[in-house]
């Protein structure tokens, strides 16, 4: 028994083998790799390195962009997250009834979220065009602006223009998070609260939010998470513009290393980043065990 | 009763008239592709093409680079597929069914690197991939994309496995069957839905990224659909909005047929077993 307990044991971890050896040769060494180089001067042509110590950490605190890019990447992170959840649970809540043609009503609201963000970008920017885009065309028919906005390249408006985008492309995940759980709470909940009279907002916020609050505080990190690193999105919309705008720290570590060619400065920027993300990442720990040992 | 009628059918209407908004963007791309050149500067633009054609799509396939962009994405599509999912078959199947020393750091390695930014590992790939020649290839897009492809399927596959009821290999083995014969005739059959839409969205990941290929690959013959497509955004004095919305249809084709199998499987893969359903 004990043997066969012990090839057991090799046996599993011969099958993870392969997947430890990327994970150590692709994953891990490259982080490490990433510390390594915040502590270097490297220039991206020559790749000639020095050791300088924390002297990129110390430029990059006294450097306005870096606190520009920051803040930036806070607002985004927040304008994105918070109008994806309530256009999500709205959405929810909307296809959760008894529609006609359903499933291809939830397919059409989903289907963005798998679309290439390359796609979506041109899409919208076509949208946004400011001489013949359909947005501007359509607000200026309907009396809301009088003269044509170029949204991409002033401030807010560009800001604003990227969270709409970000909201549209990623709503879909917490359309069907919450879809998922809304079909999971038991009717007699909702029954019992119609025989004591309560309202439809009543029921909503006494039997469906606390209910949903367990997948929507998952739903809100996991977004969170992915928003705080997105760069396809906002690098293809704005580049980062006008002025450094749009700039978060994602377009800072790409325009650093790629740009302006000081890539230990770049690698300095993601593990900044790399600290943030182990923030989340504990309290995403610290949720997912809260959630599992109440069992919702 | 009659109200009721009503009130369903101003429902109805209400939520479509909401999906037909989101889903206008993807109609606005599909309309402007079908229009010739001068119909997109139209004022008041048209909401339909007045003169539908598809040379736009016949100009895209013969005058630009668009179809070497298709088949290298095919290409790393393909490859980065094949190799994640045979690692990650093997690697999920072990994670859930066997104990050993560490597993329980391991599987909580793989959701951090899950979560891990692209960007973080996007400078020392740069580096190994330079070093070892590979870039500018297609077979450096491979590797780096097996960095956020491999954590993922790892994930989505072993959300799967862990719902195969485990009777079934006892039985195989009670039976005589070797611990790995179980794995080939009794656990992959049943983990084959799993699989198939662990390759899917795998294939739908690598075919929409950006970053990576955008950075590793500079020389025309070699880039992919995404960067492709965007240095023609960039190329040109005068965009030509219908050629692009024509080249973003092509580019979302694959996509929807991928998404049109998904459709059954969607909670698991959007949050990849992070989000129970």
């Amino acid at each position: 028994m004990a043997r066969g307990m012990r090839r057991d044991q090799l046996t599993g971890l011969l099958l993870v083998a392969p997947t430890l050896l990327f994970f150590a040769v692709l994953i891990l060494y490259p982080l490490g790799q990433s510390l390594v180089l915040s502590l270097h001067r490297t220039s991206t042509l020559t790749l000639q390195s020095r050791f300088v110590g924390l002297d990129n950490f110390r430029v990059l605190l006294a450097d306005p962009e870096f606190t520009q890019a920051f803040i930036n990447t806070v607002i985004w992170t927040a304008g994105a997250v918070v109008l994806q959840l309530v256009c999500g649970i709205g959405m929810a809540l909307l296809l959760h009834g008894s529609l006609v043609g359903r499933s291809l009503a939830r397919g059409i609201v989903l289907f963005p979220y798998l679309l290439p963000t390359a796609v979506a970008v041109l899409v919208w920017r076509w949208l946004f065009n400011d001489l013949y885009g359909y947005l501007n065309y359509a607000l200026l028919a309907a009396g809301l602006i009088t003269h044509p906005l170029a949204w991409l390249s002033h401030m807010p408006d560009a800001m604003i223009s990227v969270i709409l985008v970000g909201a549209w492309k990623f709503f879909p995940f917490v359309v069907i998070a919450v879809l998922a759980r809304l079909q999971s709470i038991p009717d007699a909940l909702y029954e019992a609260a119609r025989v004591d009279g309560a309202s439809r907002f009543a029921q909503f916020r006494d039997i469906t939010l606390p209910q949903l609050a367990g997948v929507l505080s998952i739903v809100v990190l996991l977004r969170a998470i992915w928003d705080f690193k997105e760069f396809d999105l906002i690098y293809l919309m704005t580049g980062g513009g006008p002025a450094n705008g749009t700039e978060t720290l994602p377009i800072l570590v790409y325009r650093e290393a790629f740009q302006m060619l000081k890539f230990g400065r770049g690698a300095a920027v993601s593990v900044a980043m790399l600290l943030f993300m182990l923030l989340f990442f504990l309290v995403y720990f610290r949720v997912n065990r809260h959630l599992e040992a109440t069992g919702r | 009763m009659i109200r009721q009628r009503i009130g369903l059918a101003l429902y109805n209407l209400a939520v479509w008239v909401v999906v037909l908004a989101i889903a206008f963007p993807l109609f606005w791309m599909l309309s402007t592709a079908l229009k010739p050149n001068d119909e997109t500067f139209a004022l008041p633009p048209t909401l339909l093409p007045v003169h539908p054609t598809l040379e736009q799509f016949q100009r895209l396939l013969t005058e630009t680079p668009f179809t070497t962009f298709f088949v290298n994405s095919v290409i790393v599509g393909l490859c980065t597929t094949v190799l994640v999912v045979s690692v990650a078959v093997l690697g999920a199947y072990g994670l859930v069914r066997f104990r050993f020393p560490g597993r329980e750091l391991i599987a909580h390695l793989v959701l951090f690197t899950y979560l891990l930014p692209a960007v973080l590992l996007l400078l020392p790939l740069y580096l190994i991939i330079s070093r070892l020649g590979l870039a500018n290839s297609l077979a450096g897009l491979v590797i780096a994309y097996t960095t956020f492809a491999l954590p993922f399927a790892l994930w989505l596959l072993r959300s799967f496995i862990v719902a195969i009821p485990i009777d079934m290999e006892e039985a195989a083995m009670v039976d005589g069957a070797s611990r790995m014969r179980a794995f080939v005739e009794v656990v992959i059959p049943q983990a084959l839905p799993g699989i198939i839409s662990t390759s899917l969205f795998t294939f739908i990941m690598s075919w929409n990224e950006y970053l990576y290929a955008m950075v590793f690959i500079n020389v025309d013959t070699s880039k992919t659909l995404p960067p492709g497509v965007l240095t023609m955004l960039n190329q040109n004095q005068n965009v030509e909005w219908a050629l692009l919305m024509a080249a973003s249809v092509l580019m979302s084709v694959p996509v929807l047929v991928g998404f049109s199998f998904l459709q059954s499987h969607l909670t698991r893969g959007f949050g990849s077993g992070a989000v129970k359903g």
